[in-house]
């Protein structure tokens, strides 16, 4: 029987997933590899690390689950988080570690480029909000301040890239991961030269551009035989996490968009044009041509409930953070809905969309004496999903969203899908333990393989079986709430820079 | 409770040459240069009973309360910070260890039961976690007072006792170590520490016992929420980090693939390039090869 095989490089781990041609999960298998903060505004990876776990865990996964049952890999797709930045030297060898997408070192290099009358005409032009996360700023602070490296660079690619070139021998990005990089233009669809000329460097210096479809690149022979694979299977280039979670996600078409929620989370849309936004808030990435994914990510998702864990749960046995946020939830289930009037701000890590205030912090707001602890357990969860609101409220001055589909790590939880529901007052659809970014990979490589006539197609046999349905009373407290957390969310500007400064002086 | 000083050669510690000093000591008055910043060779541990004391610690201050341990690793500096003893209560051991290198390397001595297997695991825990004062550690107390009754009291079988002691001693800091220096909450960032210690030291010979020990977990524990977190057992995915490594150093001309193969922990070269081929279908020589043919 034939198979069809995705692998998503995400933020910590690679996930490696086989599907038989009707869209059914054969097997899956996940792998972590570490993010290293050598200082603070530093996150980076490495890639060889990331190769290596990539291949080992590719290679137990084919010996475990695909090679006993005889199935046929007919090919084997790519996705990957958007962002990251690595170089290579003239000999194809990486020059230190990859910089990934929550790295801020480019903080500057950003500020400078979103005050400037460029800024604007850029963010037209690529689609992607000028921040320090985008390759653009990064590859800038690269040209000022870690100069031997950045004369060393021959490439400078994307993760993805180089694990492909390290599978294939061909330096390629697909248009989709490309969209996300500030250095493409997705309107011609060609690196934008004063894009390239601000970051210093030339088009020879960055992968072959290919649509998400390209499959032509061969695996060599060794991973050939190490792997156990044909010669015939095809590589496919595939495209960028968020971009697959969407299409993954059900939202073809109009009325619809996508809440993701795992460490970080984004609300988002699909549509054959881009949205323009004068405040610049919003991204607009390319799936294929013609077909954009617009939205926006927030930094505090998952990762703020689980430090709340962290700190605050009960640890009955060690490390086990599943039980904790369990009990917690749990906790949170049994308060009030609006907490009792505590609203909880969840920018731990400043934040994205809509505000795009690398300065915002946490904030409990409304805290008096009959409070308890629980109180706070449900201010937490509503605060970070007030977040996700606010930017799908943004979203709304642009599109008519009339049902959500809910995915990420947090689906499991039917408690947040219906808070989701209830804050948005609008119906969430979700399915239970399914990976959307490894379905919209899979839906892509079944349109490849001819499986499906195109994208439409394809992705109409998303199906989303549990729904939820706004609790109109609920909504209505959530309202009133919502319209404090959303005045204190800007209000607070000049506080949260003044005590950013001080935070700052400490580190 | 009366003070008293025993030092190694005295009749007391004459079956205990591993102790080089046992005392309690009561401080009414302060005695200049009682307590002179000094380094030396036996493994030395303080136990506060009553008072405060202000200590210069391997260049560090710390104030000690009672109730708190202090461990002072051969070669460190101990010394007060002005010299003297603080007015207080204090209780302290210094064992005479056959061997504790600075590579966590321990070996306690025949007087000791701990296995060899459980000696190097303590030992990599007192170098690798090491912090110098434990506090609140009661139990600590509490092993102090047993060996003196037991030194005193002379009643049947107190060697062995003592020297059974001072093996609980020994393991309760190391247990104590592992848990200061983990939160037992959150796993990635332990597992991110533990993969740093990993790799400042790839060419030791790890077993999984000595890495569940380093973050306070029992080796089932360990490799079950190693498994889930990383895809891994434990033993491969150090293999995976060795490799890693090992590409890097492939990719850099000018070391030899038998000293890249031991340095990133491999036992032989011809150990490394079979599990290199096996993994990536290519020998170390025609990795290098293939990705650097200008050379």
């Amino acid at each position: 029987m034939d198979c069809i095989i995705t692998i998503d490089l995400g933020t910590g781990a690679v996930r490696v997933s086989a599907f038989d041609l009707k869209g059914n999960v054969i097997g899956f298998i996940r792998a972590s590899f570490p993010t290293f903060h050598t200082k603070p505004d530093y996150s980076e990876q490495d890639p060889e690390q990331i190769f290596i776990t990539m291949l080992y865990v590719l290679k137990n996964f084919l010996n475990e689950k695909i090679h006993p049952k005889k199935y046929k890999v007919l090919s084997i797709c790519f996705s990957a988080a958007m962002h990251s930045v690595m170089t290579t030297d003239k000999n194809g060898v990486p020059l230190g570690n990859a910089i990934v997408w929550s790295d801020n070192r480019a903080k500057k290099e950003s500020q400078d480029l979103k005050n400037s009358a460029f800024g604007k005409i850029l963010y037209e032009a690529t689609g992607t909000p000028i921040h320090p996360m985008s390759p653009i700023n990064k590859i800038t602070w690269m040209k000022n301040h870690d100069k031997e490296r950045f004369r060393q660079s021959k490439k400078f690619l994307s993760i993805k890239s180089y694990i492909i070139q390290q599978l294939t021998g061909e330096y390629i990005i697909d248009y989709s991961l490309a969209s996300a990089t500030g250095l493409l233009n997705i309107h011609t669809l060609e690196w934008e030269t004063d894009a390239l000329r601000h970051a210093g460097i030339t088009a020879d210096k960055l992968p072959g551009l290919v649509p998400v479809f390209y499959s032509t690149a061969k695996l060599r022979k060794e991973y050939q035989a190490s792997l156990g694979l044909p010669n015939k299977v095809k590589i496919i280039a595939g495209s960028s996490d968020g971009c697959l979670a969407t299409l993954g996600g059900g939202i073809w078409g109009e009325g619809k968009a996508t809440v993701t929620i795992e460490d970080s989370g984004a609300v988002r849309v699909m549509g054959k044009k881009v949205l323009k936004d004068e405040k610049q808030r919003f991204f607009n990435y390319l799936l294929t041509e013609g077909n954009y994914v617009s939205g926006g990510p927030t930094n505090n998702g998952g990762v703020v409930f689980e430090w709340f864990a962290k700190q605050f749960g009960d640890f009955k046995r060690a490390f086990d953070l599943e039980d904790s946020m369990e009990n917690l939830i749990n906790d949170a289930s049994k308060v009030e809905v609006g907490s009792a009037g505590l609203i909880f701000l969840p920018y731990l890590q400043g934040e994205r969309a809509p505000i795009w205030n690398a300065n915002a912090k946490g904030v409990y707001f409304g805290l008096n004496i009959k409070h308890e602890r629980q109180h706070f357990v449900r201010a937490t969860i509503e605060g970070i999903l007030y977040a996700i609101y606010s930017i799908g409220k943004t979203l709304e001055e642009h599109r008519t969203i009339n049902s959500l589909c809910v995915n990420g790590r947090f689906v499991a939880y039917p408690f947040w899908s219906q808070m989701i529901a209830d804050i948005f007052n609008k119906p969430v659809n979700t399915k239970n333990n399914s990976d959307s970014v490894a379905v919209g990979a899979f839906l892509l490589s079944a349109t490849e393989n001819g499986i499906y006539k195109n994208l439409d197609q394809a992705a109409k046999t998303v199906e989303l079986p549990e729904t939820y349905t706004p609790k109109k009373i609920h909504h209505a407290v959530y309202k009133k709430h919502y319209a404090i957390f959303e005045r204190l969310s800007v209000k607070l500007f000049d506080e949260f820079e003044a005590i950013a400064n001080l935070q700052q002086k400490k580190e | 409770m009366n003070q008293f000083i025993l030092k190694k050669g005295c009749t007391e510690l004459l079956l205990f040459p591993h102790i080089v000093e046992f005392a309690l000591k009561k401080s009414t008055t302060i005695q200049f240069n009682s307590l002179k910043t000094a380094a030396t060779d036996p493994l030395r541990i303080y136990y506060i009973v009553d008072g405060k004391f202000e200590w210069i610690i391997d260049e560090q201050h710390y104030i000690l309360y009672p109730g708190d341990l202090a461990i002072i690793l051969p070669g460190q500096l101990l010394g007060g910070e002005k010299d003297f003893l603080d007015i207080g209560t204090v209780t302290w051991l210094h064992i005479e260890l056959d061997q504790l290198a600075h590579t966590g390397k321990m070996v306690p001595g025949r007087w000791s039961s701990l296995s060899e297997n459980e000696s190097r695991t303590i030992g990599k825990i007192l170098v690798l976690n090491h912090v110098p004062v434990l506090p609140k550690l009661k139990e600590a107390g509490v092993l102090f007072h047993q060996i003196q009754q037991e030194l005193f009291g002379l009643e049947i079988g107190y060697t062995t006792r003592i020297n059974q002691l001072l093996d609980e001693l020994l393991i309760l800091i190391a247990r104590q170590l592992t848990r200061l220096n983990n939160s037992r909450r959150d796993f990635p960032q332990t597992f991110l520490k533990l993969e740093q210690t990993l790799r400042e030291n790839l060419s030791h010979q790890w077993t999984v016992e000595e890495m569940a020990a380093l973050v306070g977990l029992g080796t089932t524990a360990f490799s079950e929420k190693v498994k889930n977190y990383t895809g891994f057992s434990p033993l491969n995915y150090l293999i995976n980090i060795r490799i890693s490594e090992a590409i890097k150093l492939l990719k850099q001309l000018d070391v030899n693939v038998t000293k890249i193969a031991l340095n990133v922990g491999f036992y032989s070269s011809q150990h490394f390039a079979t599990t290199f081929k096996k993994l990536t279908g290519y020998t170390p020589r025609e990795f290098r090869k293939k990705n650097i043919p200008n050379n």
